[in-house]
């Protein structure tokens, strides 16, 4: 019964589920996942083949036939097919039939003069070998690797492992032959020390980070050990100095498949060499993260170690901190707050989250200039001091150094940080501990002295958590995980609340007489989605779920959003409200609004009519 | 500074020493009784306490285990700030952590707590084939600093929990005047380091 829904949802307060983590919220994500769910009806309404059925079993809802209204004007149909075709030579492009708005993706952006760009291989100094054998498809942005038949790209990029981002680099002119390895998962701690910019291996890796100083001391290096590297690091701040001297700023070089992206900030160089085929807007913004990292462990006030002494080696400061570096850029292939730049709240019910937010709020109000409890990378809940307001991107770097390092798991700790967005230039202290082995409490105040009194708090809040049954809750919902697009309504009951109270329960069984059993997924072939609230700076996605569930397809998809995200937020372009994207293995759709963003993923093999409105 | 309620005495005591001399390990040696191959490097300061009992009376400690990264050292005041005790330790095997420590103890003698018991620990004893620091060697700079040494090892326990012990036994014991009631290390105003940044 549908208007059963409804009440059901509002009734009972109890059941609802709350994703807001600041207690006293103008709008919570309640709101906002009812939104989502209304949208994403509408949205299914015009992506599925309107079978007869499900068109009269519609209720007449005023409210989502104006959302279907403004689907149907703002929509704008972006081919994915970049005019940089070589790349794409593999790719099968539908095209539904539509009007095609040409945008070349890739080299468009290139040519808008965003400082020098080197767009021939004979102006890089690269190593071009003969096309290799390509071995497997690994993740190249998203589209599956696609060998690259044109000759002015046979940079001798080849894909060498599936599943890690190790890819053959030839910047500098070396002879080569085999023997990558081939990485898994994250470890903390960095990789393959002894690499360095001879070795084979470390060429063929497919994202490179670097850090150096503007004296081109090397700083960090995501691969091989960094003092190794000198000369390497030279080469780098050479070029980025012959630039800088012309007046301009180089920001970006291309060489075949690589990407070469530059980021300077005062005497601090940030380089990342890639040839994962993301967009160098998205790696622009990863070298921005690694640079909040570096400032939140040392703040920016290391600027003037290099007035002082501009050969200053700022190695021995980052001691002890390689895997805080190394999970960041792990991050950067599987976490979408570092594209989204926005949080993800750990799904609970609302009195849970009441509960967990009261007591931080009490430590917020003694004093504490921040109180944030998490659970892995995903919020329970957070509480400022008044007018304190923690930037998205300050919360994923701070997360990622407690999450990282190993040593707040051994003991209650008091340490110096610093938040980029925050105050760049000072230390605040962050008391960590970890209430159980994936949720930890975390409290910030300027003054040093505090650690003391904010042990004491600890214990208090410690006892209601567990007085709560907060902690258990969370376990429990990190198991179950948050929403799963096959609990989405199959019959489109525009905001019927069914969804968000599937958060936090078990799940219902799959229903398998549904009308639209022949897709995977959730209905009308929706295989995942990620809502943004603009004005929470949260975020909410889909558990990976059938057919998306192979670490491959989940970092394909991600790539997959992130280039949209890249392309919806393009600057030059302006601001665009809709667009789907076709291409293999996805039908992507993005919707933005003043409020919100929503990004998701159909079945590629729903029928295309549908794509026609 | 050591609080005393009774017979129970309260003392901050802060690690102080090179990256890897094995300061974490000499706490959870002491704390915990166990010993990891690969200890994972500290990032700022882990707090430990563990309360000893030493001929009449109990001594709980409040052990700040620093991270001895250089990025740390001008914030280093904070952790020893107050402290009533500090081990300074290197590792036998390493001449640049014994340097290192060296510069540790003139750091405390000139900032430090002028009444603070402080110890030197030549840590990693099991070693010996690698030793590069002699114990003579060690033991002649400790006395003409007026510390004193032991030679230890968090692998093997030798002389951890007697380190801890001595410096419970040399904690003078009653500090009436100096120390009002209960105060612990709370609330003390910041001296200018609200700002503090790693290398100013
Ligand atoms: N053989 C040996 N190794 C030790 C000893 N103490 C610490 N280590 C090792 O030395 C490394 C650094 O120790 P850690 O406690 O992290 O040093 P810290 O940086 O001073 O805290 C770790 O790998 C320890 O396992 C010891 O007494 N003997
Ligand atoms: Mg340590």
């Amino acid at each position: 019964m549908l208007q059963d829904d409804d009440d059901a949802n509002s009734s009972s307060e109890t059941d609802s589920i709350d994703q807001n983590p600041n207690p006293n919220p103008t709008t919570s994500i309640d709101q906002s996942l009812d939104a989502i769910e209304g949208q994403l009806t509408s949205i299914s309404l015009h992506s599925i083949p309107p079978i007869p059925q499900i068109i009269s079993a519609l209720p007449s809802d005023s409210h989502s036939q104006l959302q279907q209204a403004t689907v149907a004007q703002n929509l704008e149909y972006i081919d994915t097919l970049p005019s940089d075709s070589h790349s794409q030579v593999e790719q099968v492009v539908e095209s539904p039939g539509e009007v095609d708005m040409e945008r070349g993706v890739v080299d468009n952006s290139v040519s808008r003069g965003q400082g020098v760009l080197w767009r021939n291989n004979s102006d890089v100094d690269v190593d071009v070998e003969g096309q290799g054998s390509p071995s497997s498809s690994g993740y190249a942005g998203g589209k599956g690797t696609s060998s690259s038949s044109s000759g002015i790209s046979g940079s001798g990029i080849e894909e060498i492992s599936g599943d890690d981002e190790v890819d053959r680099v030839e910047v500098v002119n070396r002879s080569a032959s085999f023997g990558a390895s081939v990485d898994s998962e994250w470890l903390p701690g960095k990789r393959h020390v002894n690499e360095d910019d001879a070795s084979v291996s470390w060429r063929k890796r497919k994202k490179h980070f670097f850090i150096l100083s503007h004296s081109g001391k090397p700083i960090y290096s995501r691969y091989g050990d960094e003092h190794r590297l000198a000369g390497f690091s030279a080469t780098l701040q050479a070029i980025i100095s012959f630039v800088e001297n012309g007046g301009d700023r180089v920001k970006l070089v291309r060489a075949g498949k690589h990407q070469v992206v530059f980021l300077v900030k005062g005497p601090i160089y940030l380089v990342c060499i890639s040839c994962t085929e993301e967009p160098h807007e998205s790696l622009s913004e990863q070298l921005e993260l690694l640079y909040g990292q570096m400032i939140l462990i040392l703040t920016k006030s290391i600027n003037r170690c290099f007035e002082k002494n501009a050969k200053f080696d700022m190695t021995p400061l980052l001691g002890g901190t390689d895997a805080v570096f190394s999970s960041l850029i792990h991050s950067f292939s599987w976490n979408p707050a570092t594209f989204l730049h926005a949080y993800s709240c750990l799904p609970l019910a609302y009195a849970t989250r009441q509960a967990a937010g009261a007591i931080l709020q009490d430590v917020a109000e003694s004093g504490v200039l921040f109180a944030i409890l998490m659970c892995k990378h995903k919020v329970i809940s957070l509480v400022g001091a008044q007018k304190a307001s923690l930037h998205p991107d300050d919360m994923l770097l701070l997360a990622n150094f407690v999450m990282s390092s190993e040593s707040f798991r051994t003991s209650e700790s008091f340490s110096p940080i610093c938040l980029p967005r925050y105050n760049p230039m000072a230390f605040l202290y962050t008391y960590v501990y970890y209430l159980d082995a994936d949720t930890y409490l975390m409290l910030l105040t300027a003054n040093p002295d505090a650690f003391h009194r904010l042990k004491d708090w600890r214990i208090r809040i410690e006892m209601v958590l567990l007085k709560s049954n907060v902690l258990n809750e969370a376990q429990r919902s990190m198991v179950d995980g948050g929403m799963h697009v096959e609990d989405l309504p199959v019959n489109p009951s525009p905001l019927s609340g069914s969804l968000s109270s599937h958060l936090g329960q078990p799940r219902p069984p799959l229903d398998s007489t549904d009308g639209c059993k022949t897709l995977l997924g959730g209905p009308a072939g929706l295989w995942h989605f990620i809502y943004r609230s603009i004005y929470l700076d949260q975020y909410v996605s889909s558990e990976f779920s059938s057919p998306v569930n192979t670490p491959k397809q989940q970092k394909r998809l991600f790539r997959a959003y992130q280039k949209l995200y890249t392309s919806m937020h393009d600057r030059e372009l302006g601001p665009h409200k809709t667009q789907f994207r076709r291409d293999n293995n996805y039908v992507l759709l993005c919707w933005v609004t003043q409020d919100f963003e929503l990004y998701a993923a159909f079945d590629p093999l729903a029928d295309k009519v549908c794509f026609l409105l | 500074m050591a609080t005393t309620a009774r017979n129970n005495l309260s003392a901050k005591l802060v690690l102080l020493g090179d990256m890897g001399a094995g300061k974490s390990s000499l706490v959870l040696r002491f704390v915990k009784g166990q010993f990891l191959d690969f200890q994972e490097s500290t990032i700022g300061a882990a707090f430990f306490s563990q309360t000893l009992a030493v001929n009449d009376a109990t001594v709980k400690f409040e052990i700040w285990d620093t991270a001895g990264q250089e990025r740390y050292h001008s914030l280093a005041p904070m952790y020893y700030r107050g402290a009533a005790a500090a081990i300074i330790v290197y590792d036998i095997a390493s001449i640049d952590s014994f340097a290192r420590a060296k510069k540790w103890v003139e750091e405390l003698q000139k900032q430090g707590n002028p009444n603070m018991v402080t110890a030197l620990a030549g840590n990693k004893a099991d070693l010996e084939e690698k030793r590069k620091v002699t114990a003579d060697e060690a033991r002649v700079y400790a006395e003409e600093n007026g510390l004193f040494f032991m030679e230890t090892s968090a692998k093997t326990a030798a002389n951890v929990n007697e380190i801890f012990y001595e410096i419970a036994r040399r904690l003078p014991r009653a500090q009436p005047s100096q120390n009002p009631a209960g105060m612990v290390l709370v609330d003390r105003p910041a001296v200018g380091s609200q700002s503090s940044a790693c290398c100013s």
